[in-house]
């Protein structure tokens, strides 16, 4: 080959080079593997067997190794170069710096040891938008020929090819890291909400011994349905609310008539009966990220049959949350012991609800519950969710009832 | 998808790679990886054969640049054979046909290092 034509091949080679690098620079690969092509790209083009990339870290002000090639100590990886604000200063950016021209610096008398390790002839700092953010190393070329000017003028080019690559990746590595925090923010905001919401219906349920976690079961059980019925994700989240917070307006009823043992008067009950219109009250001021909370509260006492309270709403008012609240609600009162009766078992708790099922409760959520409740006591359901909240539940009457009318 | 496949396969103390499809990406460094191996195991003679191979670039370049490095580390002998003229070209630009041997095709490639004890 002619020394023109040698010239000419090596313009060309140079050139294939930086189409090479673009190339690797814009791939889909992670940072990683990129900048490993990447260092490639330069060792190949200039024919140097030993490089390694560094990423700067502007906190330890020292350069991390992340790809070393051509060297065979296992150590290097944990090659860390000392890089201090006033040693970066010294820097031309993106130009390579023969290593010998630099001995007189603090720079490479602190990273001596390192240097020599890595092989190293030549330091070339990565800069982006005046931005320092990592470096390069390459050792001796094959056969010890001396790096010409045209290859340090490639290496500029490359150089800074380089930086915005690993700029633009820092970038990205911050917005993840940054998303990743707003996340967990989120989770944590989440949870202390829902605390403070059963916080809340702990507090109401404290009100009266006997109706102790009454809030919570009914929330339970509203979900287990709700997830029957295949609501999605974010209803079944509201219909726990609700279940939840469905009794806050008992807030205003005077302890002494939620604990009364005997038949309330009818001052009394009128009381009792503001409650739900209370809750309302209250709740339809907060702005929850479910829907109908307030609505869902205000008519857990309607009656598909139109006679209950506060509106006395006819069946086809009635939301399917609302007449899923309404029977659990009624459900949780039949199975837990009241001030003016025990508990029922599950036999009469069923015969109950089947009395009033068409009047007060609705028709198909009663069965989706009772279905639910029967495979749960076959244990055909592998995380029961009504079964856990009810004490000795003795199911036998109710199991073969159960599977006569098959509900 | 990476378009590039390696067989290789070892006769006496003779290893033979057969890399085919395009040398440009680090996924070709199986190549770099295979010779290491060879070489560990003891085995010093090394054929690689061009037959294959379409397409190598800045990031093949460097992993044969890796290893002649370490034929060179290891005392050993690296062969080349059934270049095309680009490969070759590629080669001598970069310094590496010093430190190679290229023969027209692996059997001359085996009665040189036969000859070599």
């Amino acid at each position: 080959m002619s020394v023109r034509n040698l010239h000419l091949k090596r313009l060309m080679f140079s050139i294939g080079s930086l189409i090479d690098l673009g190339q690797e620079a814009t791939s889909s690969k992670d940072l990683s593997a990129k900048m490993k092509a990447a260092l490639y790209v330069i060792t190949g083009t200039l024919s140097v067997p030993t490089a390694a990339l560094f990423v700067y870290h502007p906190v330890r002000k020292d350069l991390d190794l992340i790809i070393g090639k051509g060297t065979r100590d296992r150590n290097l990886q944990k090659i860390r170069l000392n890089a201090k604000t006033q040693h970066i200063k010294q820097f031309t950016m993106n130009d390579p710096h023969m290593l010998r021209d630099m001995a007189d610096t603090a720079f490479f008398r602190h990273n001596q040891e390192a240097f020599a390790k890595l092989k190293a002839k030549v330091f070339l700092p990565l800069f982006a938008k005046e931005e320092f953010v990592g470096a390069i190393t390459l050792g001796r070329k094959l056969g010890g020929i001396p790096y010409r000017q045209g290859e340090k003028d490639v290496l500029r080019i490359i150089a800074h090819q380089m930086a915005i690559t690993l700029h633009n990746a820092h970038l990205f590595l911050e917005l993840a890291k940054k998303a990743e925090e707003n996340r967990r923010l989120y989770k944590n905001m989440q949870r202390i909400y829902h605390d403070t919401i059963q916080a809340f219906a702990a507090a109401i349920d404290a009100k009266d011994g006997y109706t102790k976690d009454h809030s919570y079961r009914v929330a339970s059980y509203a979900v287990a349905i709700a997830k029957e019925l295949g609501w999605k994700k974010k209803d079944v989240e509201g219909i726990y609310i609700a279940g939840l917070l469905h009794d806050i307006g008992k807030i205003i009823v005077d302890t002494s008539v939620i604990k009364k043992g005997q038949k309330l008067t009818a001052v009394e009950v009128n009381e009792i009966r503001k409650h739900p219109q209370v809750s309302y009250d209250i709740l339809s001021k907060v702005k929850f990220p479910w829907k109908d909370i307030d609505f869902f509260v205000r008519h857990h006492h309607e009656r598909i049959d139109g006679k209950g309270y506060p509106d006395a709403l006819q069946e086809t008012e009635l939301s399917e949350g609302v007449k899923i609240l309404t029977l659990v609600d009624a459900f949780d009162a039949m199975t837990t012991d009241r001030p003016y009766r025990d508990k029922l078992g599950l036999d009469e708790t069923f015969e109950e609800v089947m009395k009033c099922c068409g009047t007060q409760f609705d028709v198909r959520i009663t069965k989706t519950f009772f279905n639910l409740l029967l495979r749960e006591l076959s244990g055909e359901v592998k995380r029961p969710q009504i079964l856990p909240h009810l004490e000795h539940p003795d199911a036998g009457y109710f199991a073969e009832t159960q599977s006569d009318s098959d509900m | 998808m990476s378009n590039f496949s390696l067989s290789s396969k070892s006769e006496q103390d003779i290893a033979i790679m057969e890399p085919k499809g395009y040398i440009n990406d680090i996924g070709a460094e199986t190549l770099e990886l295979a010779s290491e191996q060879f070489l560990g195991n003891g085995i010093k003679k090394l054929i690689v054969n061009f037959s294959g191979v379409q397409f190598i670039n800045t990031i093949g370049l460097s992993i044969f640049l890796s290893m002649v490095q370490k034929t060179l580390e290891y005392h050993s002998l690296l062969c080349f054979t059934n270049m095309k003229k680009d490969h070759r070209e590629i080669f001598e630009m970069a310094g590496l046909m010093k430190y190679v041997k290229v023969f027209k095709d692996e059997n001359d490639a085996f009665s040189y290092l036969n000859r070599r004890s």
